[in-house]
């Protein structure tokens, strides 16, 4: 109880920092002179890029420890941060087609970076379908650490596909060898919302973690389903 | 400079309502299971 109490303080505590966030990239941030007002998407669509990736790492971290360890704590921590990185994820697909409408001329295209988010957003969907579909816990937790190690295979492709494959998505500005091309004003902003979505990031996956040790606790009194 | 601030008001507001979505979700599942 004490842990999802504080789950729930860091996530509201994050929220309303992210009321603040909104309130200085809207307000208190220049506009980009070529792309216009929507270049402000960029506030919240490369933190939660970097955050979807960052959970899927975690994911296939915390599945390599656990197949060594049996650790049902890692098993949790997994699902919990699988499941958070589903939302940040849903968030990059769906602010990134919003900023590309205007910009590029075309909501969605088949482009390397795109495509490997896609599939990232489909291998959550499928590790979390593969947790609601084994019944049996220490089954349901070693498949699903297997899936969350292909998992993270995955994200280097998404970081090095502008690098790889001819692509529209812009180079990256911020998380490049070299310094940061962006002005201080627009890097303190993004910054600050990085920070912002990490909090998010922790209350999400602390409240989960507690949730599944709920469901667990239940689940072995015989009285609900499996998590 | 471009004309494009509904897509960023857009952005915006489907960022917010995902977010106070998933909030709101894990509050109501956690209470759920505390109940039951």
């Amino acid at each position: 109880m004490r842990m999802l109490r504080a789950g729930r303080w860091i996530t509201a505590v994050a929220l309303v920092l992210l009321a603040g966030v909104y309130v200085r990239a809207l307000a208190y941030t220049p506009i980009e002179q070529s792309q216009g007002l929507a270049q402000k998407i960029f506030y919240l669509h490369v933190p939660a890029a970097i955050w979807a990736e960052m959970a899927m790492i975690l994911v296939g971290l915390s599945s390599v420890f656990y197949l060594f360890t049996k650790d049902p704590r890692l098993d949790r921590f997994a699902a919990a941060s699988a499941e958070v990185g589903t939302i940040f994820c849903a968030i990059v697909l769906t602010t990134g087609p919003i900023w590309g409408k205007p910009i590029w001329g075309t909501w969605w295209t088949w482009d390397a970076r795109l495509t490997f988010t896609l599939f990232l957003f489909l291998l959550y969907i499928g590790y979390l379908l593969l947790r609601g579909a084994i019944p049996d816990p220490a089954m349901r937790a070693r498949y699903a650490a297997v899936l969350g190690i292909c998992g993270m295979c995955e994200v280097p492709f998404i970081h090095l596909s502008v690098y790889m494959f001819p692509t529209l998505h812009p180079m990256p500005i911020v998380l490049k060898p070299g310094a940061p091309s962006l002005p201080g004003s627009m890097l303190l902003t993004w910054a600050l919302s990085l920070g912002v979505f990490t909090l998010l990031y922790v209350g999400f996956v602390v409240q989960r973690y507690a949730l599944s040790y709920l469901r667990e606790q239940l689940e072995a009194a015989g009285e609900v389903g499996h998590a | 400079m471009p004309e494009n601030g509904n897509y960023m008001i857009a952005a915006y507001i489907v960022v917010g309502v995902i977010l106070i979505g998933y909030a709101l979700s894990l509050y109501l599942r956690t209470r759920r299971s505390l109940r039951a």
